[in-house]
């Protein structure tokens, strides 16, 4: 399950070479509170020492994310895992994979290892119970009903407090497939329903115009009788 | 079932489901990673027809693709006919804005040889790394996409040694090494402005800070453009943009019009209107065309 996947095991472009040492100096230089890059000679896949946030379920605690960097990086996302024993939380399954928007859809070349790392540590601190749940794949839904997230199952009254895709998400990755393999849905991420109606939107393009483009419509606020629409401030 | 092994079962499905009539498909019997090859697939289908940005087509061609379409727009694109001459298409991976933009600027100063230009916007851009340091970013997030983009800038200048022709810059405009990192050139010169001028954005804005806005809606690459980001990449480059929208809206008076909308920086916190009679001098040489969750880049007679 260490193994990364296809597409990050080819070597790192020139241009993800030079970030990533880049990356690497200021980590050196300024390193986030918290963590510890464990030094290796190998650039492409870093182990990242991580302390539970005092005051936090986790303080006193001690884990070990493995992060690994595509040829592309930064325009490709680094897979991010923890390396098992993972925390028991709601959003990490036990093999380490993390459910964590920013990890896949919502990743941007504008974030670094150190912000990825600080986000799930501030996931980890937000959690009130240690429970291993989910938030939920999107491996059984339609895409015309809204997939259904499962997270709220989470806190039933099961025994060992493991949510019921755990075991099969798990089994399903044994041969070592990379959590960038698996379509996530975060449920407390809104945008998330956005994107289904913006691919509607560009099948259709006759489709009136919704979502974000909410936006525009308060922006036109005059429409001259000439035809043009004025941008109003 | 017991003991089934998951892994024969997934090759199954993909030798079997996938054949069988759609509506009959139990979905069910997906797994992410059928869902995902297929989706790769139709990217790399998509991706095989339509080139980042497309060749240059006659107006005509967008008339064909609503032969059998609203009358409304057929009417529209006859209009579009009296001042424009040719479209030039680009992929709608949810990064058409930025990527019209970026071609339809650099053609223009290959074509103009605008020198006094290029150094207008070169200042701009160094404005822009400031904002960007003001905020917080370290520098080694965004300065490869910032030289790369001061590249491109000088490449289409001629007269040096690394200076392009038009051909190639369409090519590398549709080499993803290029054009992705320009892009993202875009979006975060676009997130810096929207930051810094956070009270007059913040209205446009729904429900989220301007923060939460950019890093979801501005920064991954493959997020959709609306007025905000065109308004924000507008002023921050100083770089007017007129966007020709065509939609099935019409007009009450009964005669069709197509409706524009002039980007003009420095206008959005004066509230001074745009006009459409300011004189071609005053017109902006980008013009993009939108269509509902689209833009391509169209071009005057």
């Amino acid at each position: 399950m260490t193994s990364p996947s296809a597409s990050s095991r080819k070597t790192l472009s020139k241009i993800a070479t030079n970030r990533l040492q880049k990356e690497l100096m200021e980590w050196q230089v300024n390193p986030p509170a918290g963590f510890k890059h464990k030094v290796t000679d190998n650039l492409q896949r870093w182990v990242i020492e991580v302390n539970g946030a005092p005051g936090t379920l986790y303080a006193n605690e001690t884990f070990q994310l493995q992060v690994d960097f595509p040829e592309h990086y930064p325009m490709e996302a680094p897979q991010v895992i923890f390396i098992p024993p993972a925390p028991l939380h709601p959003h990490i399954y036990s093999n380490g994979h993390i459910c964590l928007d920013i990890l896949y859809d919502s990743w941007s070349p504008a974030m670094t290892v150190s912000s990825v790392c600080i986000s799930i540590v501030s996931m980890l601190s937000s959690s009130t119970s240690k429970v291993r749940a989910s938030c939920s794949l999107i491996t059984i839904a339609s895409p015309k009903k809204k997939p259904k997230c499962r997270c709220s199952d989470y806190n039933a009254s099961s025994v060992d407090q493991r949510p019921a895709d755990d075991e099969r998400y798990v089994k399903n990755c044994r041969n070592g497939r990379s959590p960038k393999e698996t379509r996530w849905w975060f449920h407390d991420d809104k945008k998330h329903s956005f994107k289904f109606r913006n691919k509607e939107k560009q099948a259709n393009p006759d489709a009136k115009m919704i979502g974000t483009n909410e936006t525009l419509q308060r922006m036109k606020l005059f429409k001259k009788t000439d035809g043009t629409v004025d941008h109003k401030s | 079932m017991q003991n089934q092994d998951e892994i024969p079962l997934e090759e199954e499905i993909e030798s079997t489901t996938f054949d069988t009539a759609y509506e009959a498909d139990d979905w069910s019997n997906y797994k992410d990673c059928d869902v995902l090859k297929q989706q790769s697939a139709i990217w790399e289908e998509d991706a095989a027809k339509f080139p980042f940005v497309g060749d240059k087509e006659p107006l005509s061609s967008l008339e064909a693709e609503y032969k059998s379409g609203s009358p409304i727009l057929l009417e529209k694109i006859k209009v579009l006919h009296e001042q424009y001459a040719a479209i030039r298409r680009t992929r709608g991976d949810g990064n058409c804005f930025f990527r019209s933009f970026m071609f339809s600027y650099l053609e223009h100063i290959v074509e103009s040889q605008d020198e006094a230009e290029v150094e207008r916007i070169k200042t701009n851009v160094e404005k822009c790394r400031r904002t960007l340091q003001s905020l917080g970013y370290a520098d080694f997030t965004f300065e490869d996409f910032f030289s790369l983009f001061v590249e491109q800038l000088e490449s289409v200048l001629q007269g040096n040694e690394d200076s392009i022709s038009h051909d190639e810059l369409i090519m590398r405009s549709r080499d993803q090494s290029v054009s992705d990192y320009v892009v993202m050139f875009f979006r975060f010169v676009t997130s810096g402005e929207i930051r810094k001028r956070s009270e007059f954005f913040e209205p446009f804005i729904l429900g989220l800070t301007n923060t939460t806005f950019c890093k979801t809606s501005v920064e991954p690459m493959g997020e959709e453009s609306d007025h905000v980001h065109i308004t924000a990449l507008s002023d921050a480059l100083g770089v007017p943009i007129r966007v020709v929208y065509l939609d099935r809206s019409s007009c009450d008076t009964g005669s069709v019009s197509v409706n524009h909308h002039d980007f003009i920086p420095g206008l959005g916190d004066t509230s001074k209107a745009s006009t459409s009679s300011s004189g071609p001098e005053k017109d902006p040489f980008i013009v993009l065309l939108y269509r509902p969750g689209h833009y391509d880049i169209l071009y005057r007679k």
